[in-house]
């Protein structure tokens, strides 16, 4: 077979990972370096960044997931690299500033181990041979040993391992063959052993959303759990795409992609802006609410809270302003030092003032007629405001970039 | 009369006339380079000053690092009044130190912050979209239309990336030439330089692959049109290989 078509296919068949960011590590290697911040190559047609060659060593596979398209009674066309392949392309599109680094994972041929081997043999030539200096993210094979581990986890910026479902219900429904517990043991080891020679980048994982009957909550709870567990940088939300008919598999017209959009924000709130899942989500109300953005839904609930006086709250609570961010509420409190802010003042920082009006007060001062504000005009000007449904949350986001 | 001031559309050219004007107390009512368009009612002052050897360290002890960094940033812009706006943003400083940048209430301070961020933003997308295309004898080659004079900046990103590589980057609308020879990396005209635009012989293939990837990498039940073209805008399409041809 043709590198331009095993390429084809290996990369089709890793298109559904959502990760793709390259930040938070710094090397210097004779061919290229890794960017602390991340760098994005281009942006595919789905408007999702590119910033690694996203592919798998092979698609073939000895495990039946029933929401994976690479499952193994899937009578698709199987191709695999061999490692000298996948360095000839890396270095190649390297060179020409077409990505930033490479991601690789892959399908589990004959054993985890197997597979594990393929991949550190990969990564020593890239790193050794070629003395490439790029950023790495590979996706470790649940089931590996550590000794497998440690080889490989030295040689990248981030190794990972995807947690697929929040449930281990949910796992034993769709993923037979896979269960939690092989994953958080990667999850347990990249925590315990990172080091700036280790695992640089962190770690990230990623869950499918709407394949399986969980809630909002059960998704969220097992984020805030992996957070607090394992340090991981980022959980991924992954929106199902119906890939494949089975019984067990809801039938979907569209990928549930509002959904997975509020998930991210929910997300968002939980790692910069001091909320907790419970602040949230409960059992009463499990599922967040698609019309409203989550942040602005606790308010909307906590309307007495409210309003806040912008020139002298403190920072915790400007962060629970709808319409106020981690960077515009900074640049808040170090202006405010210095003169009155007003609602003119406001704007330039970056403070959505058509969301966050209705929350706030400059020096005591509404910014419109008090008689309005109760939670139903708000919320039905929120919804009505809200021109962008479907602003994605799966680019590389600059944050605090001051 | 109001007073306009005349440099030679240099950086360093700027801060000398900057120099000049604060030392004798001057408060020009705008600063132009020689190309100026003439106006019936504005005095044209050219004090052809000749740019001193240490004018940078003088500024690097009146002022921070990160003060610096923006004023040069907005030098860069394609700013109509940014010589006025960086005189305005050094004269408040005097008066109000390190401070100055969190009063983002004065017209200067807000001004500088946007146009240097912007400038900022760009160089950053351009250390993404620059597409190199290889030539014969190893040379890498790439064109790229910035609407900011980037073209230094991101040249010190790739120094530092492809350092053990000849390559050679065109700013088209500027017609300015960046080219580095493993070492360094030096910014000359266009007229200067004669690109032989020979492909080498691998460079088809790669750049087919390329595409290929592009096309297979995105989910199509997700397609999102607007979405891209936010994150890249099309009047960078030109110059990027895999969706010049969906223009």
């Amino acid at each position: 077979m043709e590198l331009r078509e095993k390429l084809i296919i290996l990369a089709d068949s890793a298109k559904y990972d959502a990760s793709c960011s390259s930040s938070g590590s710094q090397r210097q290697g004779n061919f290229g370096n890794a960017h602390m911040a991340g760098i994005c190559h281009s942006f595919s047609a789905d408007g999702r960044c590119i910033s690694l060659l996203k592919i798998l060593l092979t698609n073939a596979c000895i495990f039946d997931c029933k929401y994976c398209l690479n499952r193994k009674s899937n009578n698709i066309k199987r191709a695999m690299f061999t490692p000298e392949e996948i360095c000839t392309i890396t270095l190649n599109f390297y060179k020409r500033n077409y990505i930033e680094g490479l991601f690789l994972s892959s399908g589990i041929i004959k054993s985890p181990d197997y597979t594990m081997e393929l991949l550190i043999k990969t990564m020593e030539l890239l790193r050794y041979k070629y003395h490439f200096g790029g950023y790495i993210h590979v996706k470790a094979i649940p089931g590996a040993s550590e000794y497998n581990l440690q080889r490989l986890g030295k040689l990248v910026d981030r190794m990972s391992a995807n947690i697929e479902l929040p449930t281990e219900s949910g796992l034993k429904l769709l993923a037979p063959d896979k269960n939690s517990d092989k994953v958080e043991k990667i999850m347990h080891y990249v925590k315990n052993k990172r080091n700036k020679n280790f695992v640089p980048a962190g770690q990230s994982t990623q869950m499918i959303i709407g394949a399986s009957k969980e809630s909002d909550l059960d998704i969220m709870q097992k984020s805030e759990n992996m957070y607090h567990n394992y340090n991981l940088k980022r959980v991924f939300y992954s929106a199902y795409i119906p890939v494949n008919q089975d019984k067990n598999l809801p039938s979907l017209l569209t990928p549930p992609l509002k959904r997975e959009n509020r998930l991210y924000q929910t997300d968002w709130l939980l790692r910069y802006y001091g909320f907790k899942v419970s602040d949230i989500l409960d059992k009463d109300n499990p599922n967040l609410n698609i019309l409203v953005d989550p942040k602005a839904s606790w308010a909307l609930k906590h309307l007495e809270e409210f309003p806040k006086e912008i020139n002298k709250c403190p920072y915790k609570e400007l962060l629970q302003v709808p319409g106020i961010g981690v960077t515009s509420a900074k640049r808040i409190m170090k202006s405010r030092q210095y003169f009155n802010l007003d609602f003119a003042d406001l704007k330039k920082m970056g403070v959505v003032l058509k969301r966050a009006k209705y929350f706030i007060t400059c020096n005591g001062r509404f910014s419109l007629n008090k008689d309005f504000l109760n939670s139903h005009f708000i919320e039905a000007n929120l919804v009505l405001e809200d021109k962008s449904p479907l602003k994605e949350n799966n680019h590389q986001l600059e944050l605090f970039h001051e | 009369m109001n007073k306009v001031y005349v440099y030679d559309g240099t950086f360093l050219g700027l801060l000398t006339l900057i120099k000049y004007l604060l030392s004798s107390k001057i408060k020009p009512y705008n600063i132009v380079t020689s190309d100026y368009q003439e106006n019936l009612f504005l005095e044209v002052i050219n004090p052809h000053l000749k740019v001193m050897n240490n004018i940078s360290e003088i500024f690097y002890k009146m002022f921070d690092k990160a003060t610096m960094k923006r004023v040069y940033y907005v030098f860069l812009s394609k700013e109509e009044n940014k010589e006025i706006i960086i005189y305005y943003y050094l004269l408040n400083y005097l008066k109000y130190g390190y401070a100055l940048h969190r009063m983002r209430n004065l017209k200067c301070v807000s001004k500088v912050l946007e146009i240097s961020r912007k400038v900022g933003n760009e160089a950053h997308k351009l250390k993404g979209f620059v597409r190199f295309r290889e030539l014969k004898q190893n040379i890498l080659y790439a064109e790229i239309n910035p609407d900011n004079d980037v073209l230094e900046i991101i040249s010190r990103h790739f120094k530092k990336r492809l350092k053990n590589e000849y390559w050679v980057i065109k700013d088209v609308p500027r017609n300015m030439v960046s080219i580095y020879d493993k070492k360094d990396f030096y910014l000359v005209s266009g007229d200067d330089v004669k690109i032989i635009f020979d492909l080498s012989e691998s460079e088809e293939e790669f750049s087919k692959m390329w595409q290929d990837f592009y096309r297979n990498v995105a989910i199509k039940e997700r397609k999102n049109d607007k979405c891209r073209r936010n994150f890249m805008p099309k009047k960078y399409w030109p110059y990027l290989l895999e969706v010049r041809d969906e223009l």
